[in-house]
């Protein structure tokens, strides 16, 4: 099949890129260029693994053509820290004992991240409500529900927060 | 105040920041120059014989690079057992489930790769094939392995004598039968492995695995390789389940594709191929008869329990004997006949998984709520008359040392309110109890130790070696948290080296529960040895005695007088100076009876310690839909010491997750003639965290003696105890005690129907 000549704005730098018109996104990322955080684990779109963010709403990479990305704004797991500084999110994924195995963890944290933007308290029913894309086989979703609660805003009674004084 | 500064704390895993960052590498992520995919060619047919196969189209194919099949192999038959060697990893002679291994191609890419098996072409024969336990044992056409009559792989017997004189004695007698189909793993990760021989001609190998040793040694016997000569490396492993411990057809087909191009090659699993081409759990089908005296305490049992274990072998005689040996763990019983066979049928292979017979467990504890209503004694003294206690034997000999399953109970049900709740909550509404125990290890010869080294820098950080392997629950940090703690370091001085064949001594793997038991003891014993040759010099140093001395926060100070101190990065320096090096190794073997073995004498000490778990699960079962609402689940278990809490929480919440809300709800494989019809994670119902419900988790601790820390198996006892928990609440719900397991809306729709015809009828 014929390459063709793309762009995508990847993490907030544009990427020259020669795609076949049938590459999912998730295989641009992974194969091309070696963003390999997202995960494929159900190729069907059912476990979101693959999720990543077009223009800000979580998408499932290994439904999307990487030709349908132009002209968006892509970000993936290794976007959500700034250089080494993790987001108030990832930290909490971390002391909440989120995570696992690791494999549904970048989607996980995209999801929430979307969410975070554009929920500022979710409460557990809408927390879990837009996890419900993402499965998870190791937490039972407890940990990493109250991870999503407490980010940036450490709750005093959690013994896992880490309470900045 | 905790002897403690890091053992017993909540601390997050060291590995979970690379992991938020996205930056661990799996083994489906790995890149090497020039790699080749690798696909592998099934078999269409469950059981077929194999008459011809011709590669030459595949191999004309431009981009192709090779086609292996049977005919490359050396023959060797692969089996856990000398006595269960019946699987070729590239079948020559039939294929004996839809998804074995007939041939694998390596191609410059995907594409071509599967162009490729395509133009393979095998000529079958097909053979009548037997897709259930009862009519494989009783087929007379040609048998799936001709060396096993009745198709019967393994047969384990076990009785303590005297079940028939008991059963005479016995005041209430039942005999139910329970039933229950495959499930399957659903590792987040699909199966993945990369291959490739290095300049000195060494098999490099990645893939998740449940020990690398256990990878080793069948590829060292296949390619006639020593040992030394197969390097398992480390890699981030996504879940195993049980689902990981053996060798996988596709390790050897990427190695030999790996050969014969000269170049690494990797093979990533569909998920289809993860669910029908990895393991399955067996279905089962178990009859408990028993009898009990007049209070209920259970006298005599005659368990017989037909597995359906599918193409192959597998772990088939331990597979056969852990739903046995839970339950002689978890209960007592004056006398215990089992019957345990393991039956081949054309069907995916059947390993360990985590809830390991649900239909076995749950129908044990369905049957004593049964006796127990036949009584009017209530389910929670129905199992504190029977519950294991300290200091006994089970009824294959093993003493069970540590035991806190009364406390797990009596935790759970003051938590859950149980007493309250039993036989006063509104129509359709139940609540349930499950008790449950699990082994710590099981006996596996020379490969039953692990052993550890341990060496110090000259910045006095200090790197850890163990065959310990993290599948995802957090052994790497469990390793890192005893070795800081034992050396007086920080977790962050330490730096692991782990599961990694060329590097690590023999380690159990995770796979019989083991890790911390027996691979963490070896870390400790060599952070001991390291400390004492710190201490020696310290002592010097300090002018006291080395016993005087503790280490913590990265200084050797005097236990009486912590003013009296030195930096371990200063003993260290002294030491080198004084031309000795600081290292150390340690290692720890586990007291079980050698000559236990699963059928010819399953009886002997079976590991050291056990774990006991109780699960209390609160439901409302809507009538008209069948559909269950799980409202709170109550979870205790017996942990000896729990080494993190945060990781250990972690591990109950997952264990409920797979063991009761999907295990007990949703979770089964269905069938069209040997085809699973529902391999994938859309057809496979796996629970979401929208379906999860509310969570109270009770950590019990007995200090096992012999435990690092006074710590043993931790989890698994939840797993297996939510499994029952959650049949026990449904069953309460709506008043009829179920007998096939899982509890999906048709059935419960079905039994509360019955139910209303039966009770019109009186």
């Amino acid at each position: 099949m014929e390459k063709l000549q793309i762009t995508l704005n990847i993490n907030g730098k544009d990427q020259a890129l020669l795609v076949q018109p049938n590459d999912t996104l998730l295989e641009v990322l992974r194969d091309e260029l070696d963003l390999t955080g997202s995960k494929e684990s159900c190729s069907e779109g059912i476990c979101g693994s693959c999720t990543i963010q077009m223009d800000g709403k979580p998408v499932r990479s290994c439904l999307t053509l990487a030709m349908e990305a132009q002209g968006t704004k892509i970000k993936t797991v290794e976007g959500l820290a700034n250089g080494d500084e993790l987001s108030n999110l990832q930290q909490s994924f971390i002391d909440h004992g989120a995570v696992q195995c690791g494999i549904c963890t970048p989607g996980m944290l995209m999801s929430a991240d979307a969410l975070l933007s554009e929920t500022l308290n979710p409460d557990d029913t809408t927390i879990r409500q837009a996890l419900s894309g993402n499965i998870c086989r190791c937490t039972g979703y407890s940990k990493i529900v109250e991870a999503v609660a407490h980010a940036g805003k450490p709750e005093k009674s959690c013994p896992d927060c880490q309470t900045k004084e | 105040m905790s002897d403690y500064n890091i053992i017993g704390k909540r601390m997050p895993r060291v590995d979970s920041r690379a992991k938020v960052m996205g930056k661990v590498r799996y083994s489906a992520d790995i890149k090497l120059h020039g790699m080749l995919v690798g696909k592998i060619k099934r078999s269409p047919y469950a059981h077929a014989r194999i008459l011809s196969i011709d590669t030459s189209k595949a191999e004309n194919l431009p981009g192709v690079k090779a086609v292996v099949t049977g005919k490359d192999t050396e023959g060797v038959k692969w089996g856990v057992f000398g006595y269960t060697r019946d699987q070729q990893f590239i079948q020559t002679d039939k294929a004996r489930y839809i998804g074995d291994e007939v041939a694998g191609v390596a191609a410059v890419d995907e594409d071509t790769a599967l162009k490729a098996l395509d133009l393979i072409q095998v000529e079958y024969e097909q053979l009548p094939a037997v897709f259930e336990p009862m009519d494989a044992m009783a087929s007379d056409s040609e048998l799936i392995h001709e060396d096993f009559p009745n198709n019967i792989n393994i047969h384990v017997n076990i009785d303590t004598g005297e079940v028939d004189e008991n059963f005479k004695k016995a005041h209430y007698i039942r005999e139910d039968t329970f039933t229950a189909p495959e499930e399957s793993y659903f590792q987040a990760e699909p199966y993945a492995v990369v291959a490739r021989f290095d300049e000195d001609e060494c098999l490099e190998v990645w893939c998740p695995n449940g020990g690398p040793h256990m990878k080793s040694k069948p590829l060292s016997n296949s390619f006639k390789l020593p040992l030394h000569k197969v390097k398992i490396k480390k890699i981030a492993i996504g879940g195993a389940f049980g689902g990981r411990s053996e060798i996988c057809p596709a390790d050897y087909i990427c190695a030999l594709l790996a050969k014969k191009t000269s170049a690494p090659v990797k093979i990533i699993f569909t998920r289809e191929e993860n669910t029908i081409a990895t393991r399955q759990g067996h279905a089962m089908i178990t009859t408990h008869k028993t009898g009990v005296d007049k209070e209920g305490r259970v006298l005599a049992r005659d368990t017989t329990c037909y597995m359906d274990g599918g193409a192959y072998s597998s772990t088939g005689p331990i597979a056969t004997t852990v739903p046995f040996l839970s339950m002689e763990q978890a209960y007592r019983m004056e006398s215990v006949r089992y019957n345990g066979y393991r039956v081949y049928t054309n069907k995916p292979i059947r390993g360990m998984i985590r809830v390991h017979g649900r239909g076995f467990a749950c129908g044990l504890d369905t049957q004593l709520d049964m006796i127990a209503e036949h009584l009017g004694i209530d389910p929670v003294e129905m199992r504190l008359r029977n519950s294991r206690q300290p200091g006994e034997y089970t009824n294959t000999k093993s003493l069970v040392s540590s035991c806190a399953m009364d406390e797990t109970i009596h935790k759970a049900v003051e938590k859950s309110g149980f007493k309250e709740k039993w036989g006063k909550l509104p129509p359709f509404h139940g609540i349930g109890i499950g008790t449950n125990s699990v082994q710590t290890g099981f006996p596996m010869g020379i490969r039953g130790g692990s052993q550890s080294f341990i060496k110090f820098n000259e910045d006095g950080e200090a790197t850890v070696m163990t065959g310990v392997v993290d599948n995802g629950q957090g052994n790497d940090n469990m390793v890192v948290q005893i070795a800081a703690q034992e050396l007086g370091l920080l977790p962050e001085d330490i730096h692991l080296v782990s599961a990694d064949t060329e590097t690590t001594s023999s380690d159990p793997g995770s796979y019989s529960q083991v890790s911390t038991f027996v691979g963490g003891q070896a870390v400790k014993n060599a952070a001991s040895n390291c400390k004492k040759k710190l201490f020696d010099v310290a002592a010097k140093v300090l002018k006291v005695e080395p016993d005087t001395l503790k280490a913590e926060n990265r200084l050797i100070f005097v236990k009486d007088d912590p003013e009296k101190s030195i930096p371990i990065k200063k003993v260290v320096r002294i030491s080198l100076l004084n031309f000795n090096s600081v290292n150390a190794e340690g290692g720890y073997w586990p007291k079980v009876d050698m000559k236990r073995e699963w059928v010819s004498n399953p009886y002997g000490q079976m590991c050291e310690a056990f774990s006991f778990g109780t699960t209390i699960v609160e439901v409302k079962v809507d009538p008209d839909t069948g559909e269950v609402e799980v409202l709170e689940v109550t979870a205790s278990q017996d942990v000896g010491k729990a080494l993190n809490p945060l990781v250990l929480e972690g591990q109950f919440e997952g264990s409920i997750a797979m063991g009761g809300q999907g295990g007990m709800l949703t979770e089964y494989h269905e069938w069209h003639e040997g085809r699973c019809v529902n391999p994938t994670m859309l057809d496979y119902k796996l629970p979401l965290a929208c379906d999860m419900p509310k969570i109270n988790n009770i950590i019990v601790e007995s200090i096992e003696p012999k435990g690092p820390y006074g710590a043993k198996e931790a989890g698994m006892s939840i797993a297996m105890s939510a499994a029952q928990g959650y049949s026990a609440a449904v069953s309460n719900a709506i008043g009829v005690h179920m007998d096939s397991f899982p509890l999906t809306p048709d059935k419960i729709l079905t039994a509360i129907k019955n139910k209303k015809q039966q009770d019109t009828a009186k």
